[in-house]
Formats: C-alpha cells, sequence, structure tokens
C-alpha cells in the first residue's frame, strides 16, 4: 500500500512537473537571439539619447542647461544661440546650437532625461555604441535629433501645403 | 520746572519671540537683516529711497490689524514683531502667487534662470501650483539699447532699475508707464535708452525683465567660472567679476559686491571686456621680413630683437622705452628695471596723464592728505576742478552722488563747461582751463567754512598751479585731501614704478638724465624704440625712420604696423598681477582667460632679458610684487587685503622729490564714458550704443 502511494504520488509531481515544462514550451520563448536577431526593449530602457521634436518640427530643446547641471558624470556639452525669425530652430528664444554628449563618460542614469523641462531629451534603445575610437563616442546634436516627421518637416512646410502653394 | 525726557538712545522690542535691542530710527527690514532672520523683499534695496511697491517684506507687528512692509516700519519701543507667523507665511505666498498670475513660466529660457530672486523666493515660500487660470498678458520683448533688452511680461515692479538710474547714477533714464497690470518700464528717448549704457539697471532686476544684450542666451549663470579681477579700462579701478566659459568672458558685473566700487560698474567695466575676443587680436609674433611683417615663432622673434638690443648696447646706441598706462605694477617695474640694469639707459617714459609726482612733492612733509576712494563716500565736502567726472571717472562720480544722498555732503565744482555734478553741487563755476587758481579765490570764504575738503583735479592743475593749489588748499586751515586724476587702468602704477626718466620706482630721483617721450621720437640719433602697451606713432611719425622698432601690444596699432618686431600682448584679463587707481590703491589682477599665443608682457621681458643674457631676476608676478614690495616706498601693502580681492592703499614717499619733473608732458586723453583710448576701436559694445562717442562737459 505504501508502496502504490509513493508510485502515485511520484507519478502526480511527475505530471506536475511535466506541466510546466510542455507548459512553457508553448508560451512564446523569452530568451533574445541577438546579435541574430533584434533585441526586446521596454519602454523605460535607457539607450543612447534621442532629441525630440515638436509637433511643428522645431527642436524641443531650449539649450537651458539643466540636463548639463543634472549630469553627474559632466558629459554633456552645451552652446546655446537665439533664434531669429529668419532661422528658427527651436519654439522657445533660444536653441542649442551645438549639443554634443559624451558617451565615454555618459552612466545613462537618467536624470538629464528627468530634469529637461520640455521634454526634448529623451533615452532611446540603441545601445549598439561601443567603438574602438574614443573620439568617436562624442555625439552632436545633428546625430541625436530625431527626424522630422513626414508631412510635419517644419512650420515652412505646413504652411505650404495648408494654403496649397506647394506646386502639386 | 517742566522735565524734558532725553531721546532713548536704545529701542526694545520683541522678534519671533526673542527681546531684542536696536537703534532707534532702525528699519524692520534691517533689524532682520542684523539678526540673520530673512525677510524677503523685492523692492527694497540698501542704499536706495525706500518704494513699499512689491509687499513682500509683509510682517506681522502687535501695534497694527493689518500686515506691515518691513521696508518702510521704523522698530518702535515695545514693539512685538512676527516674522515667521502662519499669516505671514500665507502673506508671502499669496503675494507670490499673485506676482505669478502674470510672470511667465519660462525660467528654462530666461537669462536670469538660477540667479533669479523670484525664482529662489517662489521656491522657499511661494506656493507649489498656481490658481491663475486666464491667459496671461504678454507684450513682446523689446530693445531699449543695443545692450539693455526689456521684456514686460517678466517685470515685477519692483522700481529698482528706475531708482538705481534715477538716484544712483543720476541719469533718470527710465521711468514707468501706464497703471496697473499694463504698467511696464519705459525708457527716455521714445522707445530707446538715451543714457550711460551701464547696465546697473539689467544687474539690478531682481527677474529677468531687464536683460544684456551681449550676455543674452549666451550661457546659464552655473556655467561660468565666476573670475574676481580689476577693470581694464579708466583709472577708477572698479573690481569687476568676470563670468567665464570656455576660455570666453561672457558677462562682466560685481554682483557680489567685493571691492571699493562695491555693484558699481560703467559701460566699459561691465560690456567693454569684449575687445578680449575682438578678431584682430595678435597671436604670433611678428617679424618685418623683406619689408612686411610675417608671423614667425616667439624664438625667432626673441632672438631677432635680443641680438639687435646686444648689438646697440655694445655700440653705445640710443634706446627709447615707451611704457604703458594699462600694464601692471609688476611688469612696469620689471620694464624699468630691464632698461636701467639691462639696457643701461634711463630714456623710458608713458604718456603722463596726472601730475602725480608734483603733487606728492607738494604734500612733502604732511601726512594723509592723499585721498582713498572711501574718502569720497565719507568726505563733508569736495571741490573737483576741471574734470568731467561722470564721464572721465565715472566711479569717483557715483561715490560723490552717493556721499551727497546719504550723507548730503556739499560739492564743489570748477569745471569749464556743464558737468553732472551742478544739479546738486552747493556751488558750480564756468572757470576756463589755466585760469583755476585765480577763481579759487572767489570761494575761499566758503570753502574755509567747510569741516575738510577733498580735492580732486585734472590735468589742467599742473606743476606751478598744482603747487599754487596746494598752497591754496593749505591756507584754508581746515583738513585737506587730494586726488590727482589720471586716465587709464595703471596710470597710477606707472608713476609710482618709475617709468618716467626723472624718477626710479617710489618717487626716487633718479639722478641721470634721460629722454621723455616726445624727445625720444624726435631724437634722430635714437637705434632703437621699444613701445610696450602704448601707441605713440598713432598721430605722428618719428624723427629717425631707421629706428628699431619693437612693439608688444594686443592689437596691430598704428605704431605696431610700422615696428620690424611685434610681440603679441596678453591683455589685463589674462595676467596675474596688480595695478594701483588713482585713489593709489592697489588691486589684483586675476587671469580669466587666455588667448592662443599671446604671452604677458612680464613674460616678454623675462624671456627677453634671458635670450641678451642679463640677469633681471625671477619673472612671476607674485616674486616681482615681493621685490616691489621691499623696494618701492608706500607698496609695504597688507597681503591679505589683496589676497581677498580687497584694495590696499598705498603710501607713497612722505618728503620731497627733488627732481625737475616734466608737468608740462602732463596731458589727459579725455576719454569720455564710451571711449578707452586706442582700446575703444576694439570694443564692439563702445562701438554700437547711440551715445558713442560721449562729449566731456555736454550741456544738459
Amino acid at each position: 500500500m505504501a508502496n502504490l502511494t509513493e508510485i502515485l504520488s511520484a507519478a502526480k509531481a511527475i505530471t506536475k512537473g511535466m506541466g510546466i515544462t510542455f507548459g512553457e514550451m508553448l508560451q512564446p520563448a523569452l530568451t533574445e537571439a541577438y546579435p541574430d536577431g533584434p533585441p526586446q526593449f521596454q519602454e523605460r530602457y535607457r539607450g543612447a539619447h534621442v532629441l525630440k521634436r515638436d509637433e511643428n518640427g522645431l527642436e524641443k530643446c531650449v539649450a537651458c542647461f539643466l540636463c548639463a547641471a543634472a549630469c553627474p558624470s559632466d558629459c554633456i556639452y552645451i552652446e546655446a544661440a537665439e533664434n531669429t525669425d529668419q532661422l528658427r530652430i527651436s519654439g522657445g528664444e533660444r536653441y542649442a546650437q551645438v549639443y554634443n554628449i559624451d558617451y565615454n563618460r555618459c552612466i545613462f542614469c537618467g536624470y538629464c532625461v528627468e530634469a529637461c523641462p520640455t521634454d526634448a531629451i529623451t533615452h532611446g534603445h540603441d545601445f549598439e555604441i561601443a567603438s574602438y575610437d574614443t573620439s568617436t563616442l562624442i555625439y552632436r546634436k545633428e546625430k541625436m535629433l530625431e527626424a522630422p516627421q513626414a508631412g510635419k518637416a517644419s512650420l515652412a512646410y505646413d504652411s505650404q501645403a495648408s494654403n496649397g502653394t506647394s506646386g502639386h | 520746572m517742566a522735565t524734558t525726557t532725553a531721546p532713548p538712545t536704545v529701542i526694545n522690542a520683541k522678534l519671533n519671540g526673542q527681546d531684542i535691542q536696536t537703534k532707534p530710527g532702525t528699519l524692520l527690514i534691517n533689524l532682520t537683516k542684523e539678526l540673520g532672520i530673512e525677510v524677503p523683499a523685492f523692492c527694497y534695496y540698501e542704499g536706495f529711497s525706500l518704494q513699499a511697491a512689491c509687499r513682500m517684506c509683509l510682517v506681522q507687528v502687535n501695534s497694527s490689524p493689518k500686515l506691515l512692509p518691513g521696508c518702510t516700519t521704523i522698530v518702535t519701543e515695545g514693539m512685538v514683531i512676527e516674522t515667521e507667523s502662519p499669516l505671514v507665511v500665507e502673506a508671502r505666498k499669496s503675494m507670490l502667487e499673485f506676482l505669478l498670475t502674470n510672470h511667465p513660466l519660462d525660467c528654462p529660457v530666461c537669462d536670469k534662470g538660477g540667479e533669479c530672486e523670484l525664482q529662489d523666493m517662489v521656491f522657499k515660500y511661494g506656493a507649489g501650483e498656481s490658481r491663475f487660470v486666464d491667459i496671461k498678458h504678454h507684450e513682446p520683448e523689446r530693445p531699449f539699447s543695443p545692450v539693455v533688452y526689456y521684456d514686460p511680461a517678466r517685470c515685477i515692479l519692483c522700481y529698482r532699475c528706475v531708482r538705481v538710474c534715477d538716484e544712483g547714477y543720476g541719469v533718470n533714464a527710465l521711468g514707468v508707464v501706464n497703471r496697473g497690470v499694463l504698467s511696464e518700464i519705459a525708457p527716455n528717448r521714445g522707445d530707446q535708452l538715451n543714457c550711460d549704457e551701464c547696465g546697473a539697471c539689467i544687474d539690478i532686476c531682481p527677474v529677468g525683465a531687464l536683460t544684456s544684450n551681449t550676455y543674452r542666451y549666451k550661457t546659464r549663470p552655473w556655467e561660468m567660472k565666476h573670475v574676481g579681477t580689476t577693470c581694464a579700462h579708466c583709472s577708477n579701478g572698479c573690481k569687476t567679476t568676470l563670468g567665464v566659459r570656455n576660455d570666453e568672458i561672457m558677462r562682466a558685473n560685481n554682483r557680489d559686491s567685493s571691492g571699493l566700487n562695491e555693484e558699481f560698474l560703467c559701460i566699459k567695466g561691465r560690456f567693454g571686456f569684449d575687445f578680449n575676443h575682438h578678431p584682430d587680436r595678435l597671436q604670433s609674433p611678428m617679424l618685418r621680413i623683406d619689408g612686411d611683417l610675417q608671423p614667425v615663432s616667439w624664438s625667432k622673434a626673441l632672438a631677432a630683437v635680443a641680438a639687435k638690443f646686444n648689438e646697440v648696447k655694445a655700440a653705445g646706441g640710443k634706446f627709447g622705452i615707451v611704457a604703458s598706462n594699462r600694464t601692471s605694477n609688476e611688469e612696469n617695474y620689471y620694464l624699468q628695471k630691464f632698461a636701467r640694469t639691462g639696457l643701461g639707459t634711463n630714456n623710458i617714459d608713458h604718456a603722463r596723464t596726472g601730475d602725480v609726482v608734483t603733487l606728492v612733492d607738494a604734500l612733502s612733509g604732511k601726512q594723509g592728505k592723499l585721498a582713498t576712494m572711501a574718502d569720497l563716500y565719507q568726505t563733508k565736502a569736495a571741490l573737483v576742478i576741471g574734470s568731467d567726472l561722470a564721464q572721465q571717472h565715472p566711479l569717483l562720480a557715483y561715490e560723490l552722488r552717493r556721499n551727497w544722498r546719504h550723507h548730503q555732503a556739499r560739492i564743489y565744482a570748477m569745471t569749464p563747461g556743464p558737468v553732472r555734478e551742478d544739479k546738486y553741487a552747493a556751488a558750480t563755476a564756468r572757470v576756463a582751463f589755466g585760469e583755476e587758481i585765480a577763481a579759487l579765490e572767489g570761494w575761499r570764504e566758503q570753502l574755509a567754512k567747510e569741516p575738510e575738503l577733498l580735492i580732486l583735479f585734472g590735468d589742467s592743475i599742473k606743476g606751478a598751479s598744482l603747487r599754487q593749489l596746494v598752497d591754496f588748499g593749505e591756507s584754508l586751515g581746515i583738513p585737506v585731501k587730494y586726488v590727482a586724476l589720471v586716465d587709464y587702468a595703471n596710470s597710477r602704477g606707472a608713476i609710482d614704478m618709475g617709468l618716467v626718466p626723472e624718477l626710479h620706482p617710489g618717487f626716487v630721483p633718479s639722478g641721470q638724465p634721460g629722454l621723455t617721450l616726445p624727445e625720444m621720437l624726435d631724437d634722430s640719433q635714437l637705434d632703437v624704440l621699444w613701445v610696450v602697451g602704448a601707441n605713440p606713432l598713432a598721430n605722428r611719425s618719428q624723427a629717425n625712420p631707421k629706428a628699431f622698432v619693437v612693439v608688444q601690444d594686443l592689437f596691430l596699432t598704428a605704431t605696431a604696423a610700422r615696428a620690424d618686431v611685434v610681440f603679441p600682448a596678453a591683455s589685463a584679463y589674462e595676467k596675474k598681477g596688480t595695478v594701483t587707481n588713482v585713489t593709489g590703491e592697489v588691486q589684483r589682477l586675476t587671469a580669466a582667460v587666455k588667448t592662443m599665443g599671446t604671452k604677458t608682457d612680464l613674460e616678454i621681458f623675462g624671456l627677453l632679458g634671458k635670450e641678451m643674457g642679463l640677469e633681471l631676476g625671477i619673472w612671476s608676478p607674485d616674486a616681482v610684487f615681493n621685490e616691489i614690495r621691499q623696494n618701492v616706498r608706500g607698496y609695504n601693502v597688507t597681503m591679505p587685503i589683496l589676497a581677498t580681492g580687497g584694495a590696499a592703499p598705498t603710501t607713497p614717499v612722505n618728503g620731497k622729490v627733488n627732481v625737475e619733473t616734466r608737468s608740462d608732458l602732463v596731458h589727459s586723453a579725455g576719454d569720455t564714458l564710451f571711449t578707452s583710448g586706442s582700446m575703444t576701436k576694439y570694443s564692439q559694445v563702445l562701438n554700437t550704443v547711440a551715445e558713442r562717442p560721449g562729449q566731456l562737459y555736454k550741456p544738459v
């Protein structure tokens, strides 16, 4: 009797264990195939920075230097300049003429993103930034800036489209 | 018999539950400041009239059912004051919320962000959120002048700018127009300013309503390194704090009120630093090769000059050395040592701008006769002779005016034309240059009645007339102090360091003959003309066109353009050292930036001396200043004063200067507020303001 109970309980345990095994086999795999396949990210993953544009296609960054002030590794360098009517780069009075992040020093802590009052700087998901040449690790604004969205390239583009003078 | 009670000498009151004592007539806000209790305020500013416009300093006082502004309430006997009661805290919060109804929340773009008083106060005392939902009243930002910009939306109408301009500077260029929510600051010439362009309104603004065009949107306060140094322009020696980023001067101000000028600066001090970054700055030594000045290496240029100097020295040739009104004391000392011991010549001179030598001589045997900057603010009476102070010596004018406002000092102005002092002077007289001494007799009775007198005189009083002036002053029977007005940042130091043929450093007669500046240029036998930071050939040529000319300067001036060798020199903002101002006070220069390719004049002297094989001693500023302290009478100043950025008074010789000084060579360039000798050309700001180039004795 005792043997039968043992056999049954062993069978139950095996069934339970294998149930989990087979159950998991039917679930989608969590393992990443990187580098053979693209990696999956959580939304909040802190990769290389992306500088955002607003709904008019203008840069969100107004060169307030708060990211640089918040940065614990002092890797952000900004030079500000004033927007003019002829050359409007950002929504505010001022824009970042130069915006560099030194990825030799960046520790991806995200303080800059927290500090940004205009949500201009965000973390993207790019993490493949290793290089044999450290001088290539200083990213300029042009490299980090988000591409203008189609149809919303700039204020000028919008106004042309809306009054039908685009020539089409 | 009626008894009269004497006025109380001490007031007893209670502040936040503590018993305190204070002097009668103390303002409540000053009492709290003394005790280290903060009562926030925007419109209250020490030294200016009371406004009570911002209502931030409201405090609770037992004698009043309503809150009282601390800035206009005088502490009285038995007063019970609460500065942190719930009612006061609530009032502050409400006031800030009220101010923020129209103040834009554009701190990330605003130039004041990070050093804004409103920002700080909202952070400390304000409410977390605003209940105001309506559209804010907005007016676009507008330029008042090439240096001052006004953003009406940010203005909180504290009237600080209006008061500093009117009361402080006596310019009265700003006012408030319109009523209520539409009130705004307005300039005096339509939509533009017609003023000194000093920018004091910008610095005193507690918010970002008035901003500087030169600093506009360039950087943020915390990004800069702040370097306290002495202004490179006029002789007043204002301390200026340079905001530096990336080896570039971003702005200048003196908000920490350190130094003898406290917060005062004029356009040259606040904006005139831009010559330093002018694209024409020389950055490489130049040697004349085949008739053209060509850039060469330092070693090549130094070798060329050293060889020529040694050759002329060996042949017993004639050197002529023109020194500067702007180089540091150390450089001046080292240069005269170079000339006298190294080259064995006494032909050293500079453009003399004030007759300090005769003054020192005339005052021999008397103590405490040379006024310091502090005396200008303390003296009971002052006499200005032959100078448009507000234009030529803005800090002196400011101090005298401040003295008049705070202590009712009596000012006498004897000038060839109208000056700003006329408005408040006890007496004014229009007297042509050279006739002042005779005219003074008319004021003798009046002046003799003053308890003390401070006499400031320009370049028209020199030589014999200066001796007459001292005789006149000493015959008044009252304590009299004197200031000989000189032109540039270290004009006084140039004389003190013996950059004249007749004197060694410390007013010691040299006893050997030497050529003066005009004599050098007129000498057809001159072999070498060595010009350090001066432009003597601006309007004339030299008698010997074959003379070997060596120039050390920031720019390719007229003199440098015809030189055989040009060394690129560092500016005053790029070197360490000391300068002596018009009132004989020594202040420090601190290197703030560096221009590639330049060397300080001291280093150039040192390297040249080494190349020539001379033994002139270490050429570090500290070592040379030590030598000055030991060897130059009056310069044994207290080092901690200098080290902490203060002004150390020198006490020059108290004895006869037994020398025939060439007082006839004393001549002021007559710079206005908007000119600074040969440097004017290279300052963009001085060349863009509408008031340029200014005019002395301008009728109002």
